[in-house]
């Protein structure tokens, strides 16, 4: 069943008529083109897909299009602040938090949720935090690096 | 030149993290071509049976279908070393997973709904599910048409059925060696299948242009060129017509070279009618249709003296190769070859079987056939020292290779550098001293384990370096960044030659149709090869720039230099001019030099087909260390690993800042190996756990303190003395481990991996005999 439906991408009204079963991601990476979210399962397994929806980390292949009505979504593609990258996407470039790059799109939407609440997190905490977010190449070390650099720029900047 | 280097031996960041980051860059599963189609294919739901009967007319009759194929529209088959895979199922299936028919339609859900209507009658042969029993006499042919099969020159078939080879090493008499010894060791290891998960899953694009006879293929594939040459063989069609297109590669590990959605894609691109069709696995047929790394079960026997001298050593490996030969003749010849290990053995026997067996394709893996051959030698390594009441540190130091030494395979070793990896990998946990962790219940243990690791020999790349007017250098190289770091570090090797900044460096995308022939991205052998392509190549069109700048600043050749992006006057560095302006003049506004270079390492006499004996048989060898301490749950059989250092023999570090990534990558994934992964398969041949659900990737709470250490042993013959590093991290990690749980607990274990439940029945077993 189509249905038309209403949200909004990185600031910007979006109005689509999908089935209401489509999953978020189909509708990001199909349907829009905004293929910077990234499928690894499918099945809510890996973290590949991450976006912010409604100011919280949501895996996007499990939400489907009929719970969009109204909501704020936020992918890789709205992280930047203008032409200037993120704090977490600065530190991944500086530290090699990025290989492949596949989980990276996810693990640096993970990362800002938890700078979002908490700009000075532990190891334990950062590491809790991405593990629901799978990495085939890094070993993490260099992601966790990264996510601690990042809550260090955030906290010069807003102390 | 022997001037100092700006950018080699720098941390230098990713050339593509950028885009990375951004979201920015596109992969092989993000892409869509104007007026595609969708594929999708049927899997076999058996392990092997006779195809008697298929049915494709319902799905034709689906509104939105727009082609069906099965084997009988696709009549190829294809392979590397043995030609032996059709890419539809042909007459009968050998593995559940195995593609049978596909559809192409106007959108995904049209495809998988006309592919559940398609209907097979099938009729069931013996599955065969462990090689060991696969290769009893009397056992029916999984290939029954294996001796009419292209074959690689140097494959030797076994005598017993279902073996696609035999690959032997002799050196001295193990009979003789065994007499000698004071004490013999003789057991059984086991390593399970476990699979790549590359967290990009596969796909791959394919058009067919009727009019010019093209047929193009947009895919992830780390080997384009091995890719193309397996089509071009399937097809008959000649090379120049086929084109293979590398969007971004989301990792491999080994899993993305050869064909797997390529085949299904082209069969269908050939009845679209021009329009192009993407064929996507999900994760869960990226499991049971991609590739595996071998399951091995290794019977190793050591003799040595009272002093810990190895006298002889007798390995026989079983390699799992699944339903096709894919990489298994060679993984059975160069994981066969050192798998008695680094060290100086008089008598040696090794006998290596690749066994067909109905289980999905098991192919290259990040170490190729090291980790398992290094699971058991390394184990007993540990198990003599203890024995003989040695520290397993003298028992290694004692029979080690070091600079010069004669392998067992009869070729004289250069660049060694495993004493340092040794020594430092295991002074970095403190081996040998006793843990001050100390909880009731826990047990806390160290061990290491030592491996050499061949590359991929003889091979060749061939790059080209092209510099500008506007003094910007583009890089045409064919090996595949997928995510390893070569573009950074073939962007550095261009920068360092021609003395220009990162930033004026771009690597042209892959298109066989403009980038030069490279043997392939595996083996760890890309800096290597590749990097003395790119070097070369530098060279070569920084000669062409001097050579033209000589008149313009009017000096000898001889007289000049290069830096900071300028041609200068040696003693008047006043006098210079920025190498696109050279261009320039030379050539006017779009003006390009071209520098081109090919590099092959000869090797000596092909290996020996009866005693395994090659008097080179690697261009280079990885040598590395890695120790782990590690505790063990006494109530539940839970490992930990609490640290792990790594110290790898690199040779020259180009990039510090990627060997170490490269290394920690390694180890983790060395890790999920040793303690989390295994791709169980039933007695029918079904995989139990093809989700990340149940098959346990290592997150990232299960990682330890990570301690890389880069020890750099020259290698005159590569690229500022560099060999590789993409693999070693891996091979020694489980060993390392298992040595560490023995030390932990008291007691061996044989088996991978060390999952809770295997070690705590190795405790109640241990319990039980002790009352
Ligand atoms: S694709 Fe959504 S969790 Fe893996
Ligand atoms: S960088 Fe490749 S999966 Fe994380």
């Amino acid at each position: 069943m189509n249905k038309k439906i209403d949200f909004t991408l990185n600031g910007k009204a979006v109005s689509r008529d999908v089935p209401t079963h489509r999953l978020l991601l189909d509708l990001l990476r199909d349907e829009i083109g905004a293929t910077g979210t990234k499928e690894g399962c499918g099945t809510g397994d890996c973290g590949a897909c991450t976006v912010m929806m409604n100011g919280k980390p949501v895996n996007s292949c499990l939400i489907l299009s009929g719970e969009l009505a109204g909501a704020d979504i936020v992918t890789i593609e709205g992280l930047k602040i203008g032409a200037e990258l993120h704090a977490v996407q600065k530190a991944f470039v500086q530290d090699g938090g990025a290989q492949c790059g596949y989980c990276t799109p996810g693990m640096l939407m993970m990362s800002k949720a938890l700078l979002d609440s908490n700009n000075n997190p532990s190891e334990e905490e950062i590491r809790y935090a991405l593990s629901g977010n799978l990495c085939r190449c890094t070993g993490y070390a260099k992601i966790v690096q990264a996510v601690q650099d990042a809550a260090a720029m955030l906290r010069s900047k807003n102390p | 030149m022997s001037e100092e280097l700006t950018v080699i031996g720098k941390p230098v960041t990713r050339v593509d993290a950028y885009e990375k980051v951004t979201g920015q860059i596109v992969y092989g599963y993000d892409l869509t071509l104007p007026n595609m189609l969708y594929g999708k294919a049927l899997f076999s739901p058996k392990a092997h049976a006779k195809i008697k009967k298929i049915d494709i007319s319902k799905a034709k009759a689906l509104p939105g279908v727009v082609a069906v194929v099965t084997g009988a529209d696709a009549p190829w088959t294809h392979g590397e070393a043995v030609k032996d895979k059709p890419f539809l199922a042909h007459g009968k299936v050998r593995y559940i997973g195995e593609p049978v028919a596909a559809v192409a339609a106007e959108d995904e859900d049209t495809a998988q709904a006309a592919v559940k209507l398609i209907e097979v009658e099938y009729e069931d042969l013996p599955v065969y599910i462990d090689p060991e029993e696969a290769c009893k006499p009397g056992c029916v042919e999984i290939h029954e048409d294996y001796d009419g099969y292209r074959k690689a020159p140097f494959m030797v078939r076994g005598a017993a059925p279902n073996i696609n080879e035999h690959f032997k090493l002799r050196t001295g008499d193990v009979a003789k060696g065994f007499a000698e010894s004071d004490l013999i060791l003789d057991e059984k290891y086991y390593v399970p299948i476990i699979q790549h998960a590359a967290m990009e899953p596969h796909s791959a694009h394919a058009q067919w242009d009727k009019e010019s006879g093209r047929l193009t293929i947009w895919v992830a594939n780390d080997a384009p060129f091995r890719a193309l040459h397996e089509i071009s063989e399937a097809l008959a069609m000649d090379k120049e017509k086929i084109r293979f297109i590398n969007p971004a590669q989301g990792g491999g590990f080994g899993s993305k070279g050869g064909l797997k959605c390529e085949p299904i894609a082209v069969a269908l691109a050939f009845q679209t009618g021009g329009r192009p069709v993407r064929v996507k696995f999900n994760r869960e047929e990226t499991f049971i249709s991609t590739l595996t790394r071998h399951a091995a079960t290794v019977y190793c026997k050591s003799g040595v003296k009272k002093d810990g001298t190895l006298v002889a050593r007798e390995m026989t490996i079983y390699w799992d190769a699944g339903a096709y030969a894919e990489k298994s003749p060679t993984v059975c010849i160069r994981g066969s070859l050192p798998a008695p290990g680094p060290y100086r053995i008089p008598h040696v026997k090794v006998d290596g079987y690749a066994v067909y067996t109905n289980k999905p394709v098991a192919g290259s893996y990040r170490g190729y056939g090291i980790p398992q051959g290094a699971w058991a030698g390394e184990q007993q390594m540990d198990e003599l020292a203890i024995k003989l009441g040695m520290d397993p540190i003298d028992i290694r130091m004692k029979n080690i290779f070091v600079e010069g030494d004669m392998s067992y395979w009869g070729e004289q070793l250069h660049a060694v550098g495993l004493k340092e990896t040794l020594i430092k990998a295991t002074e970095a946990i403190e081996y040998g001293k006793k843990s001050p962790i100390n909880k009731p219940g826990l047990k806390i243990g160290k061990g290491f384990a030592c491996i050499q690791k061949p590359t991929r020999s003889p091979t060749t790349s061939n790059a080209g370096v092209t510099v500008n007017a506007q003094g910007e250098v583009t890089v045409f190289a064919g090996t595949v960044e997928i995510g390893q770091g070569c573009n950074t570090i073939l962007s550095q090797v261009a920068a360092e030659e021609l003395k220009v900044p990162m930033d004026k460096v771009i690597m042209h995308q892959l298109d066989t149709d403009v980038i030069p022939y490279d043997a392939s991205t595996t083996s760890s052998r890309s800096t290597y090869h590749m990097g003395n392509a790119v070097r070369s190549a530098s060279i070569h069109a920084r000669e062409q720039i001097m050579e033209a700048a000589a008149p313009m600043l009017e000096v000898g050749v001889q007289e000049l230099a290069l830096g900071d992006g300028k041609v200068f006057a040696k003693d008047q560095p006043q006098q210079s001019l920025p190498i696109g302006e050279v261009v320039k003049r030379k050539l006017g506004i779009n003006g390009v030099v071209r520098g081109e270079a090919s590099y092959t390492y000869e090797i000596g006499k092909d290996l020996d087909l009866e005693t395994g004996h090659s008097d080179h048989a690697s261009a280079f060898y990885m040598y590395a260390t890695q120790a782990a301490e590690v505790s063990v749950d006494e109530e539940s059989g839970r490992v930990r690993v609490l640290r792990m250092s790594a110290a790898h023999d690199v040779g020259k570090a180009i990039n510090p800042l990627n060997c170490e990534a490269q290394i920690e990558g390694g180890v983790v994934m060395g890790i999920g190996s040793a303690i989390h992964e295994e791709l169980i398969i039933d007695a029918t041949g079904k995989v139990r756990n093809p989700s990340f659900l149940d098959y346990h990737l290592v997150t990232s709470l299960d990682c330890p303190q990570l301690i890389p250490i880069i020890v750099e042993c020259h290698e005159p013959e590569g690229p500022y003395g560099a060999k590789g590093l993409g693999e070693p991290g891996l091979a020694p990690t489980p060993a390392a481990i298992g040595n560490a749980v023995a030390d932990a607990i008291g007691i061996r274990i044989y088996d991978l991996p060390l999952k809770p439940e295997n070690v705590f029945w190795a405790l109640q077993k241990n319990k039980k005999s002790a009352a």
